[in-house]
């Protein structure tokens, strides 16, 4: 009986110490939106009343629309992931695979640029896009394509760190014999590479997407147009308003938009884990 | 070896005519649009204003841009330049100064008929060093309100609604005495402060009097712990620090008097509520405290002139933001008070008209070279929040706070009069 | 064959696609030098010889890898960083920030003055003679006339046709234009003083009115400077970027221009006790606080990792459980924190029935950062921690076990040293991201609380980059110059240590 509690009682402990914690929050997020009033004042922690009024303001208002929000979100957010995943995976296999001059000096300026405070590169990322809208305004300031162009612009270096790992971890001997049979460095990487690499490809492209999705300071400069917004954008304002703050509307709106996510995360927990962990683990 | 130079060649031919056949050097713009900056509310107002009526300038198309919130309109036009920057910013009046010491804004001369439409001090608000950069909309203030069901009468004195929230607190459960539930603790807040005695800065004759200071330290201290602190130097729950919760609070009943802004006064009066505008009664009967009573305008930009859109971005401004029909129908949706003198006659809601009466009582002009603060020092819109907190949160002394809040705004008088 | 047609049909998708980029870029560098944007249209140009080069000769195998990226790290990381470099140097801020043509432009156009009687005109816009002219109305004094560039022709009232107003619409050898055709012309007749008297013109103030006006501030070219042709003030150029007066340093003309000052930030920096010392104490801070995040974060993940080593019930609900915090969008959880802190009615202090002014304690302010962080990071450590771990081989604990180790012994000897040396690489990227976590203070508590009343700038709980945004973006004197200068040094001292850490680690070496 002591075993058992000392072996298997205290996990419980923690587990439920920690689920509360974990929890806690999110339980405040789903009694806010039904809430009728729209506040966060936290009557009592048992709803009294339930209402799907802030549900609706969502879907009903015409100066909020929700759903196309979500859309350029899917959007921006979905292409980012794909795109950067390409770039990072082809990028790591480059690093990891093959021997050129300088190898060193990259990876370490690749690692220092990482340092910057991006923040504060907002105002020249401006006035270089605007330069850009000059010339060929469907790229420019103000539209989809130029964000997305910048958000690629960090796709090299963060993504490089993640897959480089779990590049290093396919044994050499699989290239090696690719070799021989006369495969060159692009064969081997889209024929053997590629298919192996598919599960870590997919988590590295979901955290990208959720890294995208959060993004809010720059999306908020570019997109002004209210229907070409991302949901980030827009959820910020409902309580960044100088005149009003809609936290009702906030909180059932970061519900709609969590549920995909926490949903893929939930049906991928598998490869999530063997995918974070595959980037360090050697050998 | 030959097939891949064909390979590339071919290539190569692929690229050259697709480049020949699309030529994307954009032509110049053959339409001619005015592009009108706002944020999240005005610019939905605007575009549904237009939609009923868009011919206020024949020849120009008008465009609305609508940003997501004030914080990130105020960003963009910062940043913006003349490739991608608005012909006409809906914004508020202390972004003037800033804009045309930028570049960003460029002059408008009224005729005198369309000057009388307003007050000098209206248009004072919009100039910059003698140079007007735009025409007011409207007027920003915020007013007093009490709950009719709690209080009867209107209050004369602010010693009367300490009274009454000391003697009814337990007993109707009141959660304060007068809170802010619109214009947040620096801008909104000015009432309070002036009512108890301070200011940020002191006005005669209708212009900034330098030889005053803008608070008595030791008078300002005395009517805090008067009215707002108990006998052990803590807050006694009149006047709380923050403006979080007081709109739900009042709404609710739980609050006597609010300070409101005038752009939600519908939420107000959907729950049955009367707006009974007033400003803040003072500590002597007969006196009040002043609010800022500042317009928002409809600025003009220098990147209309570089456009090629000058002529037609200033009708815009004329025919439509300065006339009476446009400030009429604009106000029909925006429902706050015009500043246009034809419209004020003219707004259906008596509390559009309330307010305006507010602010011609006791309204101050927000003068942003002096509130934004000096280079060096603070601004009044940080200062006065930390005031609150640390005398009613923090439990410090009034009179020590006070002096220095008064160092800081003695400094921006001084410096703010010299860039008006 | 089939693998020969795999090979050939690889090949043809190579060409299109590169011949689709070249496609591409060959029309963007054509607008570009058509829009006389030189700067990016070079970059393009460079770009498009370096992805032909790269993919149609095989000069470099592993360039043809990461061209894509690299560009797009060039284009809009480097170049960025390299535009903030050059902006420290500048005086760059409210007051000063166009470029210096820009200025004098502006200077000259607000350099105009009314008349005394601030006279306007209706106006009516037509040609008179070819020339494009003004029909111009004064009706309450009834004066009418007909101005042009270089002439001011006096009309007698009844050679004027006047609407209800007494504005006269009609005049003869006057042609009114039509509202399409004025709105083509804007631009030029925006730009006409029409002839008045004397210095005086008439500027157009919109279609229909005109207003009398004349230059005060003359500029002289060669000289570089400005003068005020009523008072005889002149202005130069202080070198600061603003035109001065000669006689009064203390009067400049506005607005200013963005003036190279070299390294008058850094030496700020360093000199003035006001500015420096803030920067000392947020840095402290700032490591602090990453750290801590990173102490607290993997700790709290490895003993879940750890609890759920185990097969116990539920586990599968746990995990899911644990990785909620991670799924839900950041920014989304960090603002219901904000929210949950709340003094009066947030549910930490409804749920504890504790009275504590979170956001205006500095302490209470920093415990909170930290919690809400531990709360978005942990599941992260957790994941980490439970693959680890499997990926230690089980013979090591076993073969301890044998040996008569204890649990304790086991865990705290072998699979914590083993597992720190895996996990290192990315408890260095969380200490590195935490360091500039924007998002997290900027969002729960603005980098507060401040002694505004003291004058303190930084804030309790304010990090490098979100006292430097303040400085840049956040007041209402912006000075972006000096918030660069105070990024390119937070940029050197990070990455010195990072470099440093890295080093140390070895973690680098796997790389060459």
């Amino acid at each position: 009986m002591t075993n058992w509690l000392r072996d298997k009682l205290w996990r419980h402990v923690v587990g439920v110490t920690v689920s509360f914690f974990a929890l806690f929050p999110l339980y405040l997020v789903i009694i806010s939106s039904i809430n009728p009033t729209g506040s966060l004042q936290v009557s009592s922690f048992i709803p009294r009343e339930f209402s799907l009024i802030n549900y609706k303001k969502l879907f009903n208002d015409p100066t909020i629309p929700y759903l196309i929000w979500m859309k350029n979100t899917l959007v921006i957010s979905g292409t980012v992931a794909i795109l950067s995943v390409i770039i990072g995976a082809s990028s790591a296999f480059a690093f990891s695979r093959l021997k050129f001059k300088g190898k060193r000096f990259t990876i370490q300026l690749l690692f220092l640029l990482q340092m910057f405070p991006a923040i504060l590169a907002l105002s020249a990322v401006y006035v270089i896009m605007e330069r850009v809208y000059n010339f060929a305004p469907h790229l420019g300031l103000g539209t989809q394509p130029g964000l997305l162009l910048v958000y690629l612009g960090g796709a090299m270096g963060v993504n490089i760190w993640l897959l480089k790992g779990f590049v290093d971890s396919i044994p050499i001997e699989l290239d090696e014999a690719a070799k021989v049979d006369g495969a060159s460095a692009m064969q081997t990487y889209w024929q053997i590479f590629i298919p192996l690499a598919a599960p870590i490809l997919a988590v590295v492209s979901l955290l990208s997407f959720i890294g995208t999705f959060n993004e809010f300071i720059l999306a908020r400069l570019f997109l002004i147009d209210m229907n070409s917004r991302t949901v980030a954008v827009g959820l910020q304002g409902f309580i960044g308003g100088q005149y009003s703050q809609n936290w009702g509307a906030f909180a059932a709106g970061s519900i709609i938009a969590s549920v995909p996510i926490v949903i893929i995360f939930l049906s991928l927990q598998k490869y999530i884990i063997s995918g974070l962990t595959a980037g360090s683990v050697k050998g | 070896m030959q097939k891949k130079l064909i390979a590339k060649s071919l290539a190569a031919s692929l690229a050259l005519t697709l480049v020949a056949g699309v030529n994307t050097v954009p032509a110049s713009a053959a339409d001619k649009e005015l592009v009108v900056w706002a944020d999240e509310t005005r610019g939905p107002n605007l575009t549904k204003t237009l939609a009923a009526k868009s011919d206020w300038v024949s020849g120009y198309k008008i465009t609305v841009k609508a940003f997501s919130s004030f914080d990130a309109l105020k960003e963009a036009v910062d940043k913006s330049t003349d490739l991608t920057g608005p012909d006409i910013i809906l914004g508020a009046n202390d972004w003037v100064p800033t804009g045309a010491k930028n570049g960003k804004l460029a002059p408008i001369t009224l005729p005198a008929s369309v000057k009388a439409r307003f007050t000098a001090n209206q248009l004072f608000d919009l100039s910059y060093k003698g140079n007007l950069y735009g025409v007011p909309l409207d007027i920003n203030n915020v007013g007093m309100v009490y709950n009719e069901n709690l209080v009867k009468n209107a209050p004369k004195t602010l010693g009367e609604m300490v009274s009454y929230y000391k003697a009814n607190k337990d007993k109707k459960g009141l959660a304060a005495g007068l809170c802010i539930a619109g214009g947040g603790t620096s801008w909104g807040a000015h009432s309070v402060l002036s009512a108890l005695g301070g200011s940020a800065y002191r006005m005669k004759n209708g212009a900034v009097d330098t030889t005053k200071d803008p608070i008595n330290p030791a008078e300002l201290a005395k009517n805090i712990k008067t009215y707002l602190l108990d006998a052990n130097g803590k807050s006694n729950g009149f006047f709380p620090a923050t403006d979080t919760g007081c709109k739900d609070n009042y709404l609710a009943g739980k609050v006597p008097f609010a300070i409101i802004g005038n752009w939600e006064w519908q939420d107000y009066m959907a729950e049955g509520f009367q707006m009974n505008l007033m400003p803040v009664p003072g500590v002597k009967a007969g006196t009040s405290g002043t609010m800022f009573a500042s317009v928002s305008g409809a600025m003009l930009t220098s990147f209309a002139a570089k456009r090629g859109v000058e002529a037609g971005a200033k009708d815009l401004l004329i025919n439509f933001f300065a006339s009476t029909a446009g400030a009429v129908a604009y106000q029909a949706i925006e429902l706050r008070p015009p500043a246009e003198k034809g419209a004020q006659t003219k707004v259906e809601f008596t509390a559009q008209q309330n307010f305006g009466k507010a602010a011609s009582k006791a309204g101050i002009p927000q003068i942003g070279a002096i509130l934004n603060g000096a280079a060096g020092s603070k601004s009044y819109w940080d200062l006065l929040p930390a005031f609150w907190t640390a005398v009613l949160v923090n439990g410090k002394d009034p009179q020590t706070e006070a002096t220095k809040m008064n160092g800081f705004f003695v400094k921006n008088v001084a410096e703010g009069v010299k860039d008006l | 064959m089939l693998e020969k047609v795999k090979h050939n049909a690889a090949k043809v998708l190579k060409y299109l696609f590169v011949a689709l980029t070249s496609a591409l870029l060959l029309m963007l560098i054509q607008s570009a030098f058509a829009k006389k944007e030189y700067e990016i249209g070079a970059f393009l140009v460079l770009a498009l010889i370096a992805i032909l080069v790269t993919y149609f000769s095989n000069v470099s195998i592993p360039l043809k890898f990461f061209l894509p990226g690299l560009l797009f790290l060039l284009a809009f990381v480097v170049g960025p960083i390299l535009y903030t470099v050059v902006m420290s140097t500048f005086q760059y801020q409210t007051g000063n920030y166009i470029s210096k043509p820009e200025a004098i432009e502006r200077v000259r156009a607000l350099g105009v003055a009314p008349d005394e009687a601030g006279t306007t005109f209706d106006v009516v816009i037509g040609k008179y003679n070819n020339q494009i002219a003004i029909l111009a109305s004064d009706p309450i004094n009834k004066k009418y006339s007909i101005n042009t560039l270089t002439e001011n022709i006096e009309l007698a009232v009844n050679v004027v046709s006047l609407d209800e107003n007494g504005v006269a619409k009609e005049a003869p050898d006057f042609s009114p234009s039509n509202t399409a055709e004025i709105a083509a012309l804007d631009r030029e007749i925006s730009n006409i003083r029409f002839k008045y008297s004397g210095d005086y013109f008439i500027s157009l103030q919109g279609t229909s009115v005109g207003a009398v006006a004349r230059q005060v501030l003359d500029y002289d070219k060669n000289q570089d400077k400005f003068t005020n042709l009523i008072n005889g003030n002149q202005y130069i150029d202080n070198g600061k970027g603003n035109f001065v007066n000669k006689n009064d340093s203390e009067e400049v003309l506005q607005p200013g221009w963005r003036s190279p000052i070299w390294f008058s930030h850094y030496i700020d920096l360093i000199k003035d006790k006001n500015v420096r010392s803030p920067l000392i104490s947020v840095f402290i801070w700032t490591v602090v606080f990453a750290s801590l995040t990173v102490l607290t974060t993997f700790a709290l993940g490895l003993l879940i990792a750890v609890a759920m080593s185990k097969p116990i019930r539920g586990r599968r609900v746990y995990r899911s459980i644990f990785i909620l915090p991670y799924a839900m969008p950041s920014i989304m959880s960090i603002l219901i924190w904000g929210g949950m802190f709340n003094t009066e009615f947030g549910a930490i202090n409804t749920l504890f029935g504790t009275n504590i002014a979170w956001f205006q304690s500095a302490t209470f302010a920093r415990v909170a950062v930290i919690l809400v962080n531990l709360w978005l990071g942990f599941p992260y450590f957790y994941l980490i921690s439970s693959g680890a771990m499997q990926a230690i081989p089980s013979e090591l604990s076993e073969a301890a076990a044998i040996d008569g180790a204890t649990p304790r012994q086991i865990f705290y000897k072998i699979t914590l040293p083993l597992l720190l040396k895996i996990v290192s690489p990315l408890l260095i990227a969380s200490f590195a991201f935490n360091f500039n976590n924007f998002n997290l203070i900027y969002l729960l508590t603005g980098g507060g609380p401040r002694n505004e009343l003291d004058g303190q700038i930084a804030g309790a709980t304010d990090i490098l980059i979100s006292y430097t945004y303040k400085i840049a973006f956040g007041s209402n004197v912006q000075d972006l110059g000096f918030a660069s200068a105070i990024s390119v040094i937070i940029f050197l001292i990070v990455a010195s240590i990072s470099l440093y850490g890295v080093k140390k680690s070895k973690v680098l070496d796997s790389f060459s």
